[in-house]
C-alpha cells in the first residue's frame, strides 16, 4: 500500500474545511479535518502526525489560527504549516513570518496555487533531513 | 548537494546600487565574511551556482531583472539553513506575504543601516569559530 502523504485542515466554517478535504483527498492525501483550534491543538499533541497542516487564522478568536501554526512548527517531524485567511494584517503577517509559517494563502483561496504550494513544501521539507 | 567543509562565511548582498552595496561589503568584511555582490538578478543567480552562502540580502526591486522576492525564494530553496533578509521600501501585507512565501527570515526598511542588518543577519547564524587561512574578502560580479 502506497504511504499517503497526511494533511491537517483547521477551519471553524465547516463547508471551506470539507471542501479543501475533498480537494486534497483527490489529490491522493489523508487529510483529517478540525473545526476549531481546540480540536486542532488536541489532534497535534496527541501525537498526530501530518506532513503538513493548513489553518484559517480567525476561529475561536481573532488571529488563533496562530497557535496552531505554533503548536504545529514545534513538533517533529515538522509539518510545512500554510494560513489560509481572508483578514491578514501587518500584525499577523509580521507574527506569522517571525514564527516561520512556511506559506500564507489569503481568502478566497486560489486552489491551484495552494495545492502547489503544499506540494512544494512537502517536497522541500523530504529533502531537508533538518526539518 | 552537501556542502563542503569551510571555515570562512560567505554573504550575497544583491542590490542596484554600488554605494549600498559598498556599505555592505565594508559590514560584512569587518565581521569576517566573505561577500560576494550583485547588482543585478542575473549576476546574483550566477553567484549562486559558484558559491555557499550561510547569508543573503537582497533588494526587493532590483533595477534590472525584476523583482528581488523570487530570488530570495531561490536562495531559500539552495540554502535552506542561510538567513536571507529583503530590503523592502515598505512593510505591508503583501511584502510579508511575500516574505513568508519565499522563505525569507526578515525584512527590514530599504533605508535601514547596513550595520543594522549585517548584525541582526550574523545574529541568526550558528556560532562557529571563523578560522581563516586568508584574509576574508569581497568579490564584485
Amino acid at each position: 500500500m502506497v504511504n499517503q502523504p497526511s494533511l491537517l485542515i483547521v477551519d471553524d466554517e465547516a463547508n471551506v474545511a470539507l471542501t479543501l478535504k475533498m480537494v486534497f483527498e483527490r489529490d491522493g492525501y489523508a487529510v483529517r479535518t478540525a473545526n476549531s483550534c481546540a480540536s486542532a491543538l488536541k489532534l497535534l499533541e496527541n501525537g498526530h502526525q501530518f506532513d503538513a497542516v493548513i489553518t484559517d487564522l480567525n476561529m475561536e478568536k481573532e488571529n488563533i489560527g496562530l497557535e496552531v501554526a505554533r503548536a504545529a512548527l514545534q513538533l517533529h517531524p515538522k509539518p510545512a504549516v500554510v494560513l489560509c485567511t481572508g483578514y491578514a494584517s501587518v500584525d499577523n503577517s509580521a507574527a506569522a513570518l517571525q514564527m516561520k509559517v512556511d506559506y500564507m494563502v489569503t481568502k478566497p483561496v486560489d486552489l491551484d496555487e495552494l495545492k502547489r504550494a503544499v506540494r512544494r513544501l512537502m517536497a522541500f521539507r523530504d529533502s531537508d533531513p533538518g526539518k | 548537494m552537501s556542502e563542503p567543509l569551510k571555515t570562512t562565511k560567505t554573504a550575497l548582498v544583491v542590490h542596484s546600487d554600488m554605494s549600498v552595496l559598498s556599505a555592505f561589503q565594508s559590514s560584512f568584511v569587518g565581521k569576517g565574511y566573505v561577500a560576494i555582490l550583485a547588482r543585478d538578478l542575473p549576476t546574483a543567480l550566477l553567484a549562486l551556482t559558484q558559491h555557499f552562502f550561510d547569508v543573503a540580502v537582497i533588494s526587493s526591486r532590483l533595477a534590472e531583472g525584476g523583482d528581488g522576492w523570487p530570488l530570495a525564494g531561490v536562495v531559500h530553496l539552495i540554502f535552506p539553513k542561510a538567513f536571507v533578509g529583503v530590503l523592502t521600501p515598505e512593510t505591508s501585507v503583501l511584502t510579508l506575504q511575500a516574505a513568508i512565501n519565499n522563505g525569507v527570515t526578515q525584512i527590514f526598511d530599504a533605508a535601514s543601516n547596513p550595520d543594522h542588518v549585517v548584525n541582526t543577519s550574523l545574529s541568526s547564524q550558528p556560532t562557529i569559530p571563523i578560522t581563516t587561512s586568508s584574509e576574508p574578502g569581497t568579490s564584485v560580479h
